[in-house]
């Protein structure tokens, strides 16, 4: 008999599985274009026509909260789709029989959907800024705002992929958790349009955090959130969602 | 030495009160092709998803060369490659580099996992397939690229469920011949799950019967067919509508029209073939010893006699 070989260190399974990951971009690109760039260049366009005299703060409102809900169709309703597929097809059993850490296969795919969500976001950003007439002030913060919000809505995404029993139920509750994220918070309506209750329960929301820190660092708006704690709550939710996602992806099933 | 150890092992899935296996207990020595027959149902693919350690056992033990499955998280995986009965294994990667990134992280350098891969695709005849995506391939091929993944970089025991599903009889032999001479040049230990009984007698050096998840019968096919071989099988053809002329006393089971099959016992055989090759309605008759598939339809048939 051969001896058995070894496994890859570490370094090399995550390289391998985030490349593994990103060809994903070969059946994912056309939901990309569809909710990631077309809906919220549209809704921005429509949002932007509407609140036209309203005032610069509405209009940021507007570009920030579509590019909230582009990195949320890109991220979070991808990855959720793509674990319960994972599941269904019988993907994990490959993973799970291949010497990996179970941790590489969560961050290579939490990685590699931010990267695959990174055009969209981009063409968003121009598009919105351009037809809302609105002046950018990038941050260099934005280099660390941006992989934050994206990993985190990840995160959270592979553990409703996860836990949610039903891969077909997957597809509806990712998407109207993202409408309910975009919606129940300050994140395209400015605050002051708000009810009460609407407010306090952003505050459980990570797109709440996503937006201010995006109001902060692309348009350079000052925001009642600092960008201090928008980092530092984000980062919370993706090591939360990451250690879950770690404890619920049991390679063997029950 | 023993590649695996199984003990009393039970699995009883969530909300069912039957077990799907029930008290199996088992070994398989390194090197040998073991062979796992079962009706539909049986808990065969339980029993594999169990060894592959992709399924929790309710209770009993599995051990893997001395030491549980769950020893350390890449125990098993560093020592098994598993074929599932269906499934693809990544269906947004081309055939190439499913191999490709297989036999990396199965520890191959890179060089060596891109010579496994040109070696894999030219063994299972999949060398026009290899820049193709998984998903489009037909249903032959996909099972070629599932069990060339199950290889890539040789892992030292193999769990192959149905490994000839979908294949026409060239891809079949292919198979047979690549799990043979995996077995014999690298010494890989195999267990496989099969409904080609007759096909997989050429290859299983061992065999375990299951049926209702239990397993009724283990051994060596020559050891398990000496109880049937006091009986010889005899299949005739007769032209097809004309009515089958049959040795009296025997018990005839229909195979296809016009091809009849009877068991005889071994001091009728002359007294048999004589009248046949006397009779001008028989177009044409075998004799052999009983198969693993008697074997194993016997063994079924006289479970089904007795309560479980």
């Amino acid at each position: 008999m051969i001896e058995h070989r070894t496994h890859q260190p570490f370094p090399a399974q995550l390289l391998d599985m985030t490349l593994v990951q990103l060809a994903n971009w070969r059946w994912s690109w056309r939901a990309s274009l569809l909710t990631s760039v077309i809906a919220p260049v549209l809704s921005t366009a429509a949002l932007g026509v509407f609140a036209a005299g309203r005032g610069p703060d509405v209009l940021a409102y507007i570009l920030t909260g579509n590019l909230v809900m582009s990195l949320l169709f890109g991220t979070f309703d991808r990855v959720a789709t793509h674990f319960a597929y994972m599941r269904m097809v019988g993907r994990l059993d490959y993973f799970a029989t291949l010497p990996i850490y179970r941790a590489t296969l969560i961050l290579a795919t939490v990685f590699a959907f931010l990267v695959l969500a990174l055009p969209a976001f981009l063409i968003t950003l121009i598009a919105g800024a351009l037809f809302l007439d609105l002046r950018l002030a990038l941050s260099p913060w934005l280099l660390v705002a941006i992989p934050l919000i994206g990993t985190a809505l990840c995160g959270l995404g592979a553990l409703i992929g996860i836990v949610v029993r039903s891969p077909e139920e997957v597809g509806s509750l990712s998407t109207l958790i993202t409408f309910l994220l975009v919606g129940f918070g300050p994140v395209v309506i400015p605050p002051e349009h708000l009810p009460g209750i609407v407010l306090r329960l952003g505050y459980l929301s990570p797109a709440t955090y996503a937006a201010s820190a995006l109001r902060q660092t692309v348009l350079g708006m000052a925001d009642r959130i600092p960008l201090g704690v928008d980092l530092v709550v984000l980062a919370g939710f993706l090591a939360i969602s990451l250690w879950l996602v770690g404890q619920r992806m049991d390679w063997r099933q029950a | 030495m023993d590649v695996y150890e199984v003990e009393d092992l039970v699995k009883i899935y969530p909300k069912q009160t039957a077990p799907a296996n029930d008290r199996i207990t088992l070994t398989v020595a390194a090197g040998e092709i073991f062979g796992l027959l079962g009706d539909n149902g049986a808990g065969k693919t339980t029993l594999v998803r169990q060894l592959a350690n992709l399924l929790a056992p309710t209770s009993g033990t599995i051990r893997l060369f001395g030491q549980p499955l769950t020893v350390a998280p890449l125990y098993t995986p560093g020592r098994i490659g598993y074929m599932p009965q269906d499934g693809l294994a990544l269906n947004n990667l081309t055939v190439g580099e499913t191999l490709y990134f297989t036999a990396h992280l199965r520890g191959l350098a890179r060089r060596a996992a891109q010579a496994e891969r040109d070696r894999l695709l030219a063994l299972l005849d999949l060398e026009a397939a290899r820049d193709r995506m998984s998903y489009r391939l037909s249903g032959g091929q996909k099972r070629l690229a599932l069990l060339a993944t199950t290889i890539a970089a040789s892992p030292p025991v193999l769990l192959l469920d149905e490994p000839t599903n979908n294949l026409d009889p060239q891809h079949r032999r292919l198979v047979w011949d690549i799990v043979r001479g995996l077995n014999r040049e690298r010494g890989t230990t195999i267990i496989l799950v099969t409904h080609s009984v007759i096909e997989a007698e050429k290859v299983i050096q061992r065999v375990g019967i299951l049926r209702a998840g239990r397993l009724i019968a283990v051994g060596r096919p020559g050891e398990l067919k000496a109880s049937l071989n006091r009986q010889l099988r005899l299949e005739i053809a007769f032209p097809p509508n004309s009515p089958p002329i049959l040795p009296n006393g025997a018990a005839p089971r229909e195979l296809a029209p016009g091809r009849w099959q009877v068991l005889i016992e071994r001091e009728a055989a002359a007294r048999y073939l004589d009248a046949l090759s006397r009779s001008p309605a028989v177009e044409d008759f075998t004799l052999s010893t009983a198969t693993l598939e008697d074997l194993y339809l016997a063994l079924t048939a006289e479970q089904q006699e007795q309560p479980l």
